[in-house]
């Protein structure tokens, strides 16, 4: 399997379920700095431009963030990153469905990309504040769910993780945001965790 | 259970959803113009300030359209909403992001809330055109998907309800040049007993 990503985007939470289940799989960058996202390399595998993305050894391809965080945890049951329940499964989904559509598209995008929103440079700080906002709220909103629990579904880490890793990854090393006490907690605890630090290794952001 | 809703919103995919599994539940009307939706009462129960909400006959909430459909498919699963190959189950997940995220998200919402994107008035034109072109590109995507089958994994599916919404979107609202595969699933769509229902309850048919 080829796992396609970028240094500190966002597929840096799928490269750590990756690293938790622990199977061989190819890494294979694409270079943001060269747009190497909108030439036809990579077009083909995904027209959208986005990582993350998978691509199986048939050759079938995968994107979409909780799509593919989804499929590697059932494909993967003994990596425990399945939830046991439904309920589980259901929440689980509900979460990287916020933490990626809300709190990054249209939180952390506005803050990192603001010149995707308006055309005036001089209302970026207008845009970049918007986005503040939606990341401020989202922790707020993730800070009782994930509570006192190491992590979100509980005592070990799910696929869900995936989305509050980068999140509090991106908050503290990038955009310097406060985050609530127990998620900022919660950074501190996964940052321990040996798949999370080979891929800060492999992503050139081990400190 | 309650399904909470607004008027021909994302929200009416997870509406045909649950009258095509024949769901027992109540609908309540949200207006998103008077700002209901972020009223203490509903924030209460949905503290995004979102529709669709979908509370549980225990009270559980169950937000976030693709878990809501996902719930509904896994309760109900004689009606194959979801495909049981876990592959075939991730690119039906796939084509639902893609449409909540780029067709939706980017697009859509970029044609109807300009001040949203860019705060000065005299922009809004350039914004709305960029959506015009997200959402354009991602139909594409979808018709790409769909080929010459009757729904876009072959048999009907949770990502059929998405691409029901956006697509009305484009002809109440967006009125683009969308593929003539996309019109035509939608005609299909309409015929769907289940798909009319929701749109009658809506007061859209």
């Amino acid at each position: 399997m080829k796992f396609f990503y970028s240094p500190h985007a966002c597929s840096m939470g799928i490269h750590v379920l990756l690293e938790e289940i622990g199977k061989p799989y190819e890494r294979v960058r694409v270079n943001f700095a060269e747009a190497a996202q909108y030439k036809a390399d990579y077009l083909a595998i995904n027209p959208k431009s986005k990582v993350p993305a998978i691509q199986r050894d048939d050759g079938s391809v995968l994107t979409e963030f909780p799509a593919i965080a989804y499929f590697l945890a059932r494909e993967n049951p003994e990596s425990g990153l399945l939830p046991a329940t439904l309920e589980g499964e259901i929440r689980g989904l509900e979460m990287l469905e916020y933490m990626t559509a809300t709190v990054h598209m249209r939180g952390y995008t506005r803050i990192f990309r603001a010149g995707n929103f308006t055309p005036n440079a001089a209302d970026e700080s207008k845009v970049i504040e918007t986005g503040l906002g939606f990341v401020t709220k989202g922790f707020e909103i993730l800070e009782p769910v994930l509570g006192a629990k190491p992590y979100l579904l509980g005592d070990h880490l799910t696929f869900a993780d995936s989305g509050l890793f980068f999140l509090t990854h991106w908050a503290k090393f990038r955009a310097d945001i406060a985050m609530p006490a127990n998620i900022e907690a919660y950074l501190g605890r996964i940052l321990e965790r040996p798949a999370v630090r080979r891929v800060l290794e492999d992503e050139g952001l081990a400190g | 259970m309650k399904l909470y809703y607004a008027q021909g919103a994302c929200s009416l995919g997870i509406h045909l959803l649950l009258n095509e599994v024949g769901a027992a539940f109540e609908l309540v009307k949200m207006d998103m113009r008077t700002g209901d939706l972020k009223q203490p009462a509903f924030l209460a129960i949905n503290p995004k300030g979102k529709v669709p909400a979908l509370v549980l006959d225990d009270g559980a909430v169950i937000t976030e359209w693709a878990a809501i459909a996902c719930y509904i498919a896994a309760t109900h699963p004689g009606h194959h909403l979801i495909p049981a190959d876990p592959l075939a189950a991730a690119q039906t997940m796939e084509a639902v992001l893609t449409i909540n995220g780029t067709i939706h998200i980017a697009g859509f919402s970029r044609i109807l809330r300009p001040a949203a994107f860019a705060p000065n008035p005299e922009d809004k034109e350039t914004v709305r055109n960029q959506g015009r072109e997200q959402f354009l590109n991602g139909m594409q995507l979808i018709a790409d998907l769909l080929g010459d089958k009757d729904y876009i994994m072959g048999a009907f599916s949770i990502a059929d309800a998405a691409l029901f919404y956006v697509t009305l979107w484009n002809n109440m609202i967006a009125k683009l040049d969308i593929p003539a595969s996309i019109n035509a699933h939608y005609a299909r769509m309409v015929e769907r007993p289940a798909v009319r229902q929701a749109m009658q309850a809506e007061g859209l048919a």
